[in-house]
C-alpha cells in the first residue's frame, strides 16, 4: 500500500475514532444552519407563531380613513400591530397616548403611531399623524420608517379627500357647501351616468373615486372594495414590468445561499482545526517515526491534503441534505456540477487549512489564526450577506477570498441552475487557488520546525 | 556498519555536533551517554536519515545515508524519545500502520503483528486504545513499533524515560535479547547505569563531541585511579582523611569523606595507615568507579548537572 493511502487512511481511522471530532464536523453544523433556519424564517412548513415588529398603534380620530389606515397596518406582515391593553379584570381598552409612552419607556415596543382627533384638520389642507419611538436599533427604525410611509401614502388619497371636504365645507358654510356638492353630483350623474344621490353621499364623505387607483383589478372583479398593498396606486402611476430572469423553480430562494455561505464557514473551521493536528503529531514525534520510514515529506502533505478534501466533501455533502431537508433546496437536479463545486470548495479549504498549519508556531496560534482570517472571510466573502450590500471597496477584497468564490459557485449552481460547463471558471479558480495556497504551504513547511 | 565522518550539525549560533566521527559495527550495543543538550538527539536523527549534516558523511554499509535516501530507511528503525503512537488508536492498529508505511502487507504483517505484541506482553490488549495503557506499556508498543520491518540497525533515543523499573527491566532484558539475535542497537541515554548494564561500547558526548569512546572498562582506566573508598566525616577521622591527601583526590560533601586512591597506592598502604591512625576497617565502604566518575573526569562537572 502507498504511504499516502496508508497516511489518509489513518486520518480516517483517527477521525472516526473521535467521536467528539464527528460530532463537531457533522452533527453541529447540521444543528447551528438549522436554528439559523429558525432565525431567518426558512421553514416553510412550521407556524412562526406572532411576527412582526410590535407597533402600538392609538386611533383618537373617528375619520372612517383612519380606521381604514390601521386595518392596513393590520395587513403589513412586517409589524404586529398593537391596539388594546388589558385591564385588571382581564378585558381590553383601546391604549391610550399615555399608555404608549408608558410602553415606550418600557421596552415593550419601540414604536408608536398616534392618529389624533384633529387627523384631518379643519383648519388646513393634509393629514396629523404623530410617530413616537425609540430608535435603538438603526436597522430596525430604519424598516419601521420605510413600511409606516409605505402604508400612509396608500391612504393619502382617501384621506385627502376627507380633508378637502371639511376644509370646503369650513370656507363654503352648510347651505353653499351642500349647493356646490349636489350641483357636481347632478353633473357627474347626467354626463356619466349613475344615481345624484349615491353620488352626492360619496362626496360629503370625501370619495372622490381616489379608491379606484388603490384597489387591484383582481379585487374589484372579486367583489371586493379595497386591497391594502401600496405598490398598486404606485404601480398604476409608473408601470413596470417585471421579470424573474433567474431562480423561478427555486422553491425556498433564501436557504439555497444561507446554506451555501455558512456551510463554507462550518468548514473552513473544520478543516483549519484538522491542518492544525499537525502540531499534536509533531508534538508526540509521530513525524519523526514516520519519517524515519521509507516515507516522504510530500506524502505526509499529500495524504493530509486528500483526508481533507474528502472530510470537506462529506461535510459540505451532509449540509447541503441538510438544507434540503429542512428547506427543501432542490439537490438532485444539480447533483454534477454541485458535487465538483463541492470538491474544489473543499480542496481550496483544505490547503487555506495547511497554509495556516505551516505559518504557525503553535496550535494555539494556528487557531487564533484561523478564528480571524475565517470570520473576515466569511463577513467579506458574502457567506453572511450578499456583497452587493457592502461597500464597494469592500466588494474588491470580497473576490480575493475562497468564501466568495464558493458562495458565488453555490448560487450559480443551486439558484440560476448553471450547468457545469457555466460554472467552469468558478471552478476553475477555486481548483488554483487550492493548487497556490497549497504550494506555498508545502514550501512554508519546509522551512518551518514543524517536520524537524 | 554505520560510520559518521567528521559530522557536524549546527542549528543556527549553536553547534549540536561538532566533528563528530563514529563506527559502529554490525551487532553492536552502542551506547551514547551525554547529558541533555550533549547533542545525542541530533546524532540520533542524523544517523536515522531525519536530518543531513553542514558538513561531514554519514554512511550505512559503506553508502552515504543521504535525508531522501528510502531504501536505507528500511534498514533502520527509530525508537523516538516520546512516545510516538497515535494513541486514540489501538495497539494493533499502530502496529499494521507503521508496518504499511514499510511497505508490510496482508498474512506477513498478520504475523508480525501478533509476534510483535506477544514479545511485549500487550498481545491480550491488541484491541485498546494505546491511551488507556500504562506508560510501560505505551513505551513497549512504542519499541516494537520499530522493529516491524525487522531493521539492521535500531535507534533507540532515550527510550526508557518515565517508567517504572520494572518496565524499565522489561524492555532492557527484551533489547538484550534481540542483540544476541544479531540487532545492531544505538542507544542513547543520560543514565549511566542503563549504559553500563546495556552497552558493549560507550561514546561519551557533551557539547557536541564525543569525549571519550571504548568498553566500559576501556572508560574506567582512563581515571587516574581504580578504587573508590567513602568513609564518614568525624572527629576520629578528620586527621587520617588529611594524610590520605598526598596519596590521591580527597573529595569531602554531605559527611562524607570520598577518596580516590592515585594509581601505585595500594589498597593493603590504605588499610595499614588506617590501622595506624585508629580508624576501625568495618567504616570504609571500597566501590568500583562508575561512568559518573567518567564522565566528572573527563568534563569537570556531574552528568546530571
Amino acid at each position: 500500500m502507498h504511504p499516502i493511502l496508508v497516511l489518509f487512511v489513518k486520518g480516517v481511522l483517527l477521525f472516526t475514532r473521535n467521536k467528539a471530532a464527528v460530532l463537531i464536523t457533522f452533527l453541529v453544523p447540521v444543528v447551528m444552519i438549522a436554528l439559523f433556519g429558525f432565525v431567518f424564517g426558512l421553514y416553510k412548513n412550521i407556524d412562526k407563531g406572532p411576527g412582526g415588529i410590535p407597533l402600538a398603534v392609538v386611533n383618537l380620530s373617528h375619520e372612517p380613513a383612519a380606521t381604514d389606515l390601521v386595518e392596513a397596518l393590520k395587513q403589513e406582515k412586517t409589524f404586529r400591530v398593537i391596539a388594546e391593553t388589558s385591564n385588571a379584570d382581564g378585558s381590553k381598552r383601546p391604549l391610550t397616548e399615555a399608555n404608549v409612552r408608558a410602553g415606550l419607556h418600557d421596552n415593550q415596543y419601540r414604536f408608536a403611531l398616534i392618529l389624533p382627533v384633529d387627523m384631518i384638520p379643519e383648519d388646513s389642507f393634509g393629514i396629523h399623524l404623530k410617530f413616537l419611538s425609540d430608535p435603538r436599533n438603526e436597522i430596525e427604525t430604519q424598516t419601521v420608517n420605510g413600511i409606516l410611509q409605505k402604508t400612509i401614502f396608500s391612504r393619502v388619497p382617501q384621506l385627502l379627500g376627507q380633508s378637502l371636504q371639511q376644509r370646503s365645507k369650513k370656507l363654503l358654510g352648510d347651505a353653499r357647501f351642500e349647493s356646490f356638492n349636489r350641483t357636481m353630483a347632478n353633473t357627474v350623474a347626467s354626463t356619466y351616468g349613475g344615481d345624484p344621490e349615491e353620488l352626492y353621499q360619496q362626496m360629503i364623505a370625501g370619495d372622490f373615486g381616489f379608491s379606484a387607483l388603490t384597489s387591484s383589478p383582481s379585487a374589484e372583479s372579486a367583489g371586493k372594495t379595497k386591497s391594502s398593498d401600496a405598490s398598486d396606486i404606485f404601480s398604476r402611476i409608473a408601470r413596470i414590468e417585471t421579470e424573474q430572469v433567474a431562480g423561478k423553480q427555486v422553491s425556498n430562494p433564501m436557504a439555497s445561499r444561507l446554506v451555501g455561505g455558512y456551510a463554507v464557514m462550518f468548514l473552513l473551521f473544520a478543516l483549519s482545526g484538522s491542518a492544525t493536528s499537525l502540531f499534536e503529531e509533531k508534538r508526540s514525534g509521530i513525524f519523526q517515526r514516520v519519517l524515519s520510514a521509507p516515507v516522504r515529506l510530500s506524502h505526509i502533505l499529500w495524504a493530509r491534503f486528500l483526508f481533507g478534501v474528502a472530510l470537506a466533501t462529506l461535510q459540505l455533502i451532509a449540509l447541503f441534505l441538510a438544507g434540503k431537508v429542512l428547506f427543501g433546496i432542490e439537490l438532485f437536479s444539480h447533483a454534477g456540477p454541485l458535487l465538483v463545486l463541492i470538491v474544489s470548495v473543499g480542496a481550496a479549504c483544505t490547503a487555506f487549512g495547511m497554509l495556516l498549519a505551516a505559518v504557525s508556531s503553535s496550535h494555539e496560534m494556528a487557531m487564533g489564526l484561523a478564528n480571524l482570517i475565517v470570520l473576515v472571510m466569511c463577513a467579506v466573502g458574502g457567506a453572511w450577506f450578499p456583497v452587493s450590500m457592502m461597500p464597494a471597496f469592500i466588494q474588491h477584497f470580497s473576490k480575493l477570498t475562497i468564501v466568495y468564490w464558493a458562495v458565488e459557485g453555490f448560487t450559480s449552481v443551486l439558484w440560476a441552475g448553471q450547468s457545469l460547463m457555466e460554472i467552469l471558471p468558478t471552478i476553475g479558480i477555486l481548483v488554483g487557488v487550492a493548487v497556490v495556497v497549497m504550494a506555498v504551504a508545502t514550501v512554508c513547511f519546509k522551512r518551518s520546525a514543524m517536520f524537524d | 556498519m554505520l560510520s559518521l565522518r567528521s559530522v557536524t550539525k549546527r542549528y543556527g549560533s549553536l553547534t549540536a555536533l561538532d566533528g563528530v566521527s563514529l563506527d559502529i559495527a554490525p551487532g553492536e550495543f552502542f551506547g551514547l551517554l551525554g547529558p541533555n543538550g550533549a547533542g545525542k538527539s541530533t546524532l540520533m536523527s542524523l544517523s536515522a536519515g531525519l536530518r543531513a549534516p553542514d558538513s561531514g558523511e554519514v554512511t550505512l554499509g559503506g553508502v552515504a545515508l543521504e535525508k531522501t535516501d528510502l531504501v536505507a530507511r528500511r534498514m533502520l528503525g527509530l525508537v523516538p524519545q516520546t512516545i510516538a503512537l497515535y494513541t486514540d488508536l489501538t495497539a494493533e492498529q499502530n502496529l499494521r500502520i507503521f508496518g504499511q508505511l514499510y511497505g508490510l502487507n496482508g498474512p506477513e504483517l498478520q504475523t508480525r503483528i501478533d509476534d510483535a505484541l506477544e514479545s511485549v506482553q500487550l498481545a491480550d490488549r491488541r484491541h485498546s486504545a494505546v491511551k488507556t495503557f500504562s506508560g510501560g506499556m505505551q513505551r513497549r508498543l512504542n519499541l516494537v513499533a520499530s522493529l516491524l520491518h525487522r531493521p539492521k540497525f535500531l535507534l533507540c533515543d532515550e527510550p526508557t524515560v518515565g517508567i517504572d523499573p520494572q518496565s524499565r527491566n522489561a524492555i532492557f532484558d527484551y533489547l538484550e535479547k534481540l542483540n544476541r539475535e544479531g540487532l545492531t542497537i544505538i542507544y542513547s541515554t543520560h543514565y549511566m547505569e542503563e549504559a553500563a548494564r546495556l552497552c558493549s561500547r560507550i561514546g561519551v558526548i557533551d557539547h557536541g563531541k564525543i569525549l571519550a569512546l571504548g568498553s566500559l572498562d576501556e572508560l574506567l582506566t582512563r581515571l587516574p585511579f581504580e578504587d573508590e573508598i567513602t568513609f564518614p566525616e568525624t572527629p576520629a577521622t578528620a586527621k587520617f582523611a588529611t594524610q590520605l591527601k598526598t596519596h590521591g583526590q580527597l573529595d569531602t560533601a554531605n559527611g562524607t569523606h570520598r577518596f580516590r586512591p592515585q594509581t601505585g597506592y595500594p589498597l593493603s598502604s590504605f588499610f595499614a595507615a588506617a590501622e595506624q591512625a585508629g580508624v576501625p576497617t568495618r567504616l570504609f565502604e571500597i566501590q568500583r568507579p562508575t561512568l559518573e566518575a567518567v564522565f566528572l573526569h573527563l568534563t569537570g562537572r556531574k552528568l546530571r548537572d
